[in-house]
């Protein structure tokens, strides 16, 4: 039950994070939102990134709204490094992660931080 | 520590101990004439002779060659464990957790029908596992600034509470554990007695606390039981225990016995020798990026205060690494949400009784590492606790906060007046830097803001919403909720938060906020909880514990149904072997059937709510509950919350 603290893993999360923040969430997946919300709660996704892909701090960082292109998210999945498992395609087929890209592209990206009252005590 | 320890030196005790040596005095000679009783019941049972060593042999029966449970059928007028409690409040000690064992009835009479009923009171506070006990004295201790006892049952009472130890042996904690010996082999029962019975008890947990004593004597009990509390109270504090015969909890005191309760010394912790010391600072002051990393560095309100003071004099960065409340947390200076760009971009770091120095700064690049911690007086090896070797240009091997005046006095000689116009202008880039963070945690915290399950930025800001207005103290570590109370919450005070196990060994959060509320209590505090599921159901006993007691509490359940972190462990291990990750789950999660930690709560006396899924509903249902805490009684709400 160690803690996932690492830094260069904090770092590595930190631009993953940024990097979604700041790619065009529309470059294409293709794939189908139904069945990727399927496989992002049945493989198991969801328990680190949250069930919208919000992010869990250091446990995984935010994938949605405005999540990686497609081929960014591949990379992330084939080459993970730090906690993230790598998954192989014999584990998550190219059309799968295709299809979860396609879920967090479909997630709206909800309040802003300066309209909930609760965030700026 | 200081204001315990002139009570126990000048007038405070001291009419207490005079009254106890005048009763022992009387009882002394009580003693004797209950012996000369005894050896004539023995007369009248079975023939006997006069030995030539001047005692007693009995040649009777095969039941008296057996021998009887101790001392039934007698009356005492004075026994060693009511000199016990006097020795234990001599030393300030207010509380000790325990439930019930036979090895130390003596002592847990003399608790309930002395300590409790004379002053200073020791309260015997009733307990559901040996591992709450222990937890519970573990919280107390960080919020009280001082040891509570807790008494457990030889052999299998030390093995429940061994894990619990060892959590607040690696969280460098003050605990007064106390466990039952049944030494005379020849007064042991039934078969249930043997199997209770141990040679050396203290050996199972000497491996992680700092010190362990057989006492044999009342005289040797007060001064083993004054030397385990100095050192518990030494830096690095650590959990002690005493292994304590049940006779002589139990006999009469002896006629003649000189019982003395020792003096307990003023602790001066150890302090960082002076060269190191101005070295140290010379580097400080000459950096161009110094960054101060703490974990477990301010033991006190004052280390706090020294911390303020250090990094203001150099208009340094600080990381906490949340081991306790070492800085506030909306200090402009507070850069701990920065730490990988700090760690890699500076030039001097200062760390400040870092438990992992080598995770925290592995990362920097060519840096020159200064060490000041405690933690290298630490003398044992078996258990690991110690993290991995750390190349350091200097290590002091001393109290971080004993040594901070010196550090601070230091650095303040060696600032010229141009040196600290540089210093302004690096304090008012970090000030901006601090808000900018602040702003970005904002933002991820609206991130997920009306989800189910809720975020656990959610949960956290609703908390925060009903307690920011009371004085409130948070008594968890917060690494499971993404550390969001110290990213959105404002805390200034040292017992606003004292971090968390130590070990990492579940079960810890409900023994441990209960006796940090115990601590709270007398200063009428707000004590918040907010803890996993899995932990609350090792150790949901507490909550009892908590009612019975009417210690106000918050117990939030973050509940996310699983173990959690563990599940990506095994997803790992699952795609690395290529065998399909769907069912990383089994063995993780604790679902079908779902909990209900409201109706457990409520079950053992708790106000309680939950499960609460909408967000919407959760502001309503803290409101209700701190109403609650507030009234003086323990509350638990049941949050189903995302992972982290």
């Amino acid at each position: 039950m160690r803690p996932i603290c690492a830094p260069a893993l904090l770092a590595s999360l930190v631009c993953f994070a940024v990097a979604a923040a700041a790619a065009d969430p529309t470059a294409g997946a293709g794939g189908d939102p139904a069945n990727g919300k399927r496989v992002f709660f049945a493989d198991g996704c969801f328990y680190c990134h949250g069930t919208t892909g919000a992010g869990g701090g250091i446990a995984g960082p935010r994938l949605a709204p405005n999540p990686l292109p497609l081929e960014g998210v591949k990379a992330k999945v084939r080459t993970a490094s730090g906690r993230m498992p790598v998954y192989s395609p014999a584990v998550l087929k190219d059309a799968e992660i295709a299809d979860i890209v396609a879920y967090l592209q479909s997630i709206p990206k909800g309040k802003e931080a300066k309209d909930i009252p609760l965030l700026s005590r | 520590m200081s204001g315990r320890t002139k009570q126990t030196k000048d007038e405070g005790n001291s009419l207490d101990r005079r009254g106890f040596l005048k009763a022992a005095t009387l009882a002394g000679t009580g003693a004797v004439a209950q012996t000369v009783v005894g050896a004539e019941v023995g007369a009248a049972e079975g023939s006997t002779t006069q030995s030539p060593a001047r005692h007693t042999v009995q040649i009777t029966s095969r039941e008296s060659e057996q021998g009887t449970p101790h001392h039934d059928g007698t009356t005492q007028t004075s026994c060693g464990s009511d000199f016990m409690v006097d020795v234990m409040r001599g030393l300030g000690i207010e509380y000790v957790a325990a439930i019930p064992g036979n090895t130390f009835k003596g002592l847990h009479e003399s608790v309930i029908n002395y300590g409790m009923t004379s002053a200073p009171a020791l309260e015997l506070i009733s307990c559901m596992h040996e591992e709450i006990s222990v937890a519970i004295s573990h919280g107390y201790a960080k919020i009280a600034g001082k040891p509570m006892a807790c008494m457990m049952h030889s052999t299998v009472g030390l093995q429940h509470g061994a894990m619990a130890l060892y959590n607040a042996w690696a969280d460098r904690v003050p605990v007064f554990a106390i466990v039952g010996a049944q030494l005379d082999a020849s007064k042991r029962g039934g078969y249930v007695d043997w199997a209770h019975s141990v040679f050396d008890g203290p050996g199972l947990v000497r491996d992680f606390t700092k010190w362990d004593d057989t006492p044999i004597s009342l005289r040797h009990f007060a001064e083993s039981a004054t030397r385990a509390h100095k050192f518990s109270m030494t830096p690095p504090y650590g959990p002690t225990v005493l292994a304590v015969d049940q006779e002589l909890q139990e006999d009469d005191i002896k006629g003649g016995e000189t019982l003395v309760i020792p003096r307990e010394p003023q602790i001066a912790p150890p302090r960082g020798e002076d060269g190191a010391v101005n070295e140290t600072a010379r580097l400080l002051v000459a950096a161009e990026n110094p960054l101060i990393i703490a974990d477990r560095a301010a033991r006190t309100p004052e280390g706090l205060r020294l911390m303020v003071a250090l990094a203001e004099e150099l208009q340094a960065a600080v990381v906490d690494i949340y081991g306790r409340m070492n800085f506030p947390w909306r200090h402009p200076l507070n850069q701990t949400r920065r730490q990988a760009l700090l760690v890699s971009n500076a030039d001097v770091i200062l760390g400040l009784e870092l438990t992992d120095f080598w995770g925290v700064t592995k990362a920097a690049q060519g840096a020159k590492r200064i060490s000041i911690s405690a933690g290298d007086l630490y003398m044992k090896s078996n258990y690991q606790d110690f993290d991995r070797f750390t190349p350091v240009e200097i290590a002091i091997a001393a109290d971080a906060e004993a040594t901070l005046p010196a550090l601070i006095e230091a650095v303040r000689k060696l600032i010229s007046p141009r040196r600290r116009t540089a210093l302004k202008a690096r304090g008012a880039q970090l000030a901006k830097d601090h808000q900018e963070a602040l702003e970005q945690s904002r933002a991820a915290a609206a991130v997920g803001w009306d989800l189910q399950p809720i975020t656990t930025a959610r949960l956290c800001a609703e908390i925060y919403e009903q307690i920011r207005n009371e004085d409130w103290a948070l008594c968890n570590g917060t690494i499971f909720q993404n550390n969001w109370p110290q990213q959105l919450w404002t805390a200034n005070h040292h017992y606003q938060y004292i971090g968390d196990a130590g070990a990492y060994g579940l079960g810890y959060l409900p023994g441990a906020s209960v006796g940090a509320a115990l601590a709270h209590r007398k200063h009428g505090r707000l004590a918040v909880a907010i803890g996993g599921d899995g932990d609350l159901m090792f150790t949901p006993g507490a909550l009892w514990t908590a009612a019975h007691h009417r210690i106000p509490l918050l117990y939030v359940v973050h509940n996310n149904r699983a173990y959690h972190q563990e599940v990506m462990f095994v997803q790992m291990m699952a795609a690395k072997r290529q065998r399909g990750i769907t069912r990383a789950h089994i063995g993780n999660t604790i679902t079908d059937p779902n909990v209900d930690f409201a109706k457990l709560a409520a079950s053992m006396g708790v106000y309680a709510e939950g499960p609460i899924t909408d967000p919407k509903d959760l502001g309503p249902a803290l409101q209700r509950a701190v109403a609650v805490v507030k009234r003086g009684e323990p509350a638990l709400v049941d949050v189903i919350s995302q992972g982290r």
